[in-house]
């Protein structure tokens, strides 16, 4: 009972960050109906940044943050500039297509500057745990959680609250509509690209004190990130942080009740099963 | 060979023409090894077979079909390991193994049609990287299954007897050139009988609009599968060509995703849903990453003196260019997708279309499949 309760907290604190990846990818979606398939790479490139700005300037991987969301928004809106919007009236497929181009460029330039050996940032509190009602819990993953709950809060209140929330969330509903409203649709694009980026950034930044860094790393969490979202439902942001804590928890026990090399099967299998039998997700009628 | 003559390259009836330049290409090939002793031009012509007969069975199902698979590598994969397996753990010999590799890829298909073809569009490419995801980790994980991360290494092929004679013991490169000839142009034959038969029709039709020809009576989940079934038998023979050839198998080579992207990369730049488009795909590809892996661009580089080797950014090229071949894939993949969404192929017979509309006052309809493909 003990390690079902202990696995499940490591799960959701884990789910929380994969919650974020999912909720950039679902952003860009609902926005310009692009699935964005260097997702993973662009997280790769956040936790790359985080581990320059710790190894040269010694800045802590969760303060950096601070850099690392403005630097990857602007570099989300130059991606979007130059690239996606060209192919925004596209077939489907040849979207798909450049964006796998473009994470394998991303990749392949990174792995071309720093190599492929694995990099680790090592914090004083990197493998310390702290005491929460009896049970050990990784204080990285904690300070995580943390950072994630207060950034999803923040992006809840901008997109529900704010104006410009607000003509995302309606470019998302309708593109045409919007533009008939007077809306800016090509700059909601740029910004939603931008968000998204910025989000998968931040997730790499934050799960960077406890994974290995490499360039390959970013194809995992693509995969992962498709399966949150559809999970929750394409293009809802409730249902992206609710996918990223499922998914989270069912590796978390996967790997503790199977076996760690496993854990991805089942996420899969789980997808499979979403896909086939609730396609639409788990709150796949709301849109945001 | 002669079923080629009947493609006509124009209008104008210049039937013989065509006929007559793949009859000399194919001949050239075939005499190839006999002229040219060098084992690294071979192993360079047997890399571009493999891409070929990737790109052309890929292209069944995803050029004819519409149908975008990014988890072909698991064909690849399961006939690799299928006929590897037996030769090294139950020593049948791979003209017998490759028979249950086909069964093993077929069975899988029904499998993943069963299951993908309910779904469209990016859902479908999702699913099929999912299926093609388990099985790469279920052989990664599961040890006792396929040896896990180690994977496989051959030992020896047995030598090939036919009525007490020996054909070849597989020791130098030359049988293997013949194999993947065999293929590349078994795989084109295949591309052309597909497209132009009534399965092509209904398969190009299904790519179109996929409800206008359901409603046209075209029972789409069937000519996927079957699509899909063509595509993965000759998936799975590259796959047993590859893991003959390389000697080793792993998880990673073999049943990766990087390995679908591959074969989608392969059509997309050379021309999508259509006979050649594939070869001219791999005609650029492999000579291109070749030429990265072997560090022929950065001594192209130093020799025009563009970098100077000895200064500190030319010591990291020579160091890291080779290991990023597939930076190539990459970049190719967006020029295309930009400029040229036709792909090489495609991008090429628009401009010879553009230059010969003045002498002709109809434009020239060209090979059909061409036209509406993406």
């Amino acid at each position: 009972m003990r390690v079902l309760i202990q696995s499940t907290a490591s799960g959701i604190l884990i789910g929380g960050v994969y919650a974020l990846v999912g909720i950039g990818l679902t952003i860009i979606y609902g926005v310009m109906r692009v699935i964005n398939f260097a997702h993973g790479e662009l997280l790769m490139i956040g936790m790359y940044l985080t581990w320059i700005i710790f190894t040269s300037f010694g800045v802590d991987p969760f303060l950096s943050i601070a850099i690392t969301i403005p630097a990857m928004f602007l570099f989300g809106a130059f991606l979007q500039r130059v690239l996606i919007n060209r192919v925004l009236n596209a077939l489907p497929q040849n979207q798909i297509l450049l964006t796998i181009g473009l994470g394998l460029v991303l990749s392949n330039v990174v792995m071309l500057i720093y190599t492929s050996d694995y990099k680790i940032i090592t914090t004083r509190y990197s493998s310390s745990t702290i005491n929460l009602a009896g049970l050990p819990i990784s204080t990285p993953l904690a300070i995580s959680l943390l950072i994630t709950t207060v950034i999803t809060a923040i992006l809840y209140f901008f997109l529900l609250k704010t104006d410009t929330g607000q003509a995302i969330r309606a470019t998302a509903q309708d593109r045409d509509a919007a533009q008939l409203m007077g809306i800016n649709v090509k700059r909601m694009s740029v910004l939603a690209f931008g968000i998204g980026t910025a989000l998968a950034g931040t997730a790499g930044a934050l799960v960077s004190p406890t994974y290995y860094i490499f360039p390959q790393v970013g194809g995992a969490f693509t995969l992962k990130a498709f399966v949150i979202v559809v999970l929750g439902g394409m293009g809802s942001v409730i249902g992206a942080t609710l996918g990223g804590i499922i998914i989270g928890v069912t590796e978390s026990l996967a790997a503790v009740y199977v076996s760690s090399g496993m854990k991805e099967v089942f996420v899969y299998v789980l997808f499979l099963l979403v896909l086939l039998f609730k396609p639409a997700g788990l709150l796949g009628r709301s849109r945001m | 060979m002669k079923t080629f003559g009947r493609i006509p390259l124009t209008a104008s009836g210049f039937a013989a023409l065509p006929l007559l330049i793949v009859a000399a290409v194919v001949a050239a090939l075939f005499v190839f090894p006999w002229l040219v002793a060098s084992p690294y031009l071979l192993h360079l012509m047997i890399l571009l077979f493999l891409s070929v007969a990737m790109g052309e069975s890929w292209n069944v199902i995803g050029g004819y079909c519409g149908q975008y698979s990014v988890g072909h590598a698991a064909y690849f994969g399961v006939g690799a390991y299928a006929a590897l397996m037996l030769l090294q753990y139950k020593h049948i010999a791979p003209w017998w193994g490759v028979w249950v590799a086909i069964a093993a890829a077929l069975i899988i298909s029904l499998l993943i049609g069963t299951i993908c073809f309910r779904l469209r569009g990016p859902y479908f490419v999702l699913a099929s990287i999912a299926v093609a995801e388990i099985i790469r980790l279920v052989v990664l994980n599961w040890k006792q299954l396929a040896n896990g991360a180690e994977g496989i290494l051959l030992v020896d092929i047995p030598p090939l007897m036919l009525g007490g004679k020996l054909v070849t013991d597989w020791l130098s490169k030359t049988p293997f050139y013949y194999l993947g000839l065999i293929l590349a142009l078994a795989t084109l034959l295949v591309n052309y009988l597909v497209q132009h038969s009534k399965l092509g029709y209904y398969l190009q039709a299904i790519r179109e609009d996929q409800d206008a020809a359901h409603s046209l009576g075209i029972n789409l989940s069937f000519y996927k599968n079957v699509a899909l079934a063509i595509s993965a038998l000759f998936t799975a023979l590259s796959g047993v060509f590859y893991g003959l050839y390389i000697g080793f198998i792993d998880p990673t080579s073999v049943l990766g995703v990087d390995l679908s992207v591959q074969m989608v990369l392969i059509c997309i730049i050379g021309g999508i849903g259509t006979n050649f488009g594939p070869v001219v795909g791999a005609l650029v590809l492999v000579p291109l990453s070749e030429a990265l892996r072997a560090n022929l661009l950065s001594k192209f580089l130093f020799s025009t003196g563009v970098v100077q080797e000895t200064s500190r950014v030319g010591g990291f090229l020579k160091e890291n260019l080779a290991h990023a071949h597939v930076l190539i894939y990459g970049i190719l993949v967006v020029v295309v997708i930009l400029f040229m969404p036709d792909g090489v192929l495609g991008f090429g017979k628009k401009l010879i279309a553009r230059r010969a509309r003045p002498l002709s006052a109809t434009p020239t309809p060209l090979v059909g499949g061409l036209d509406g493909s993406a």
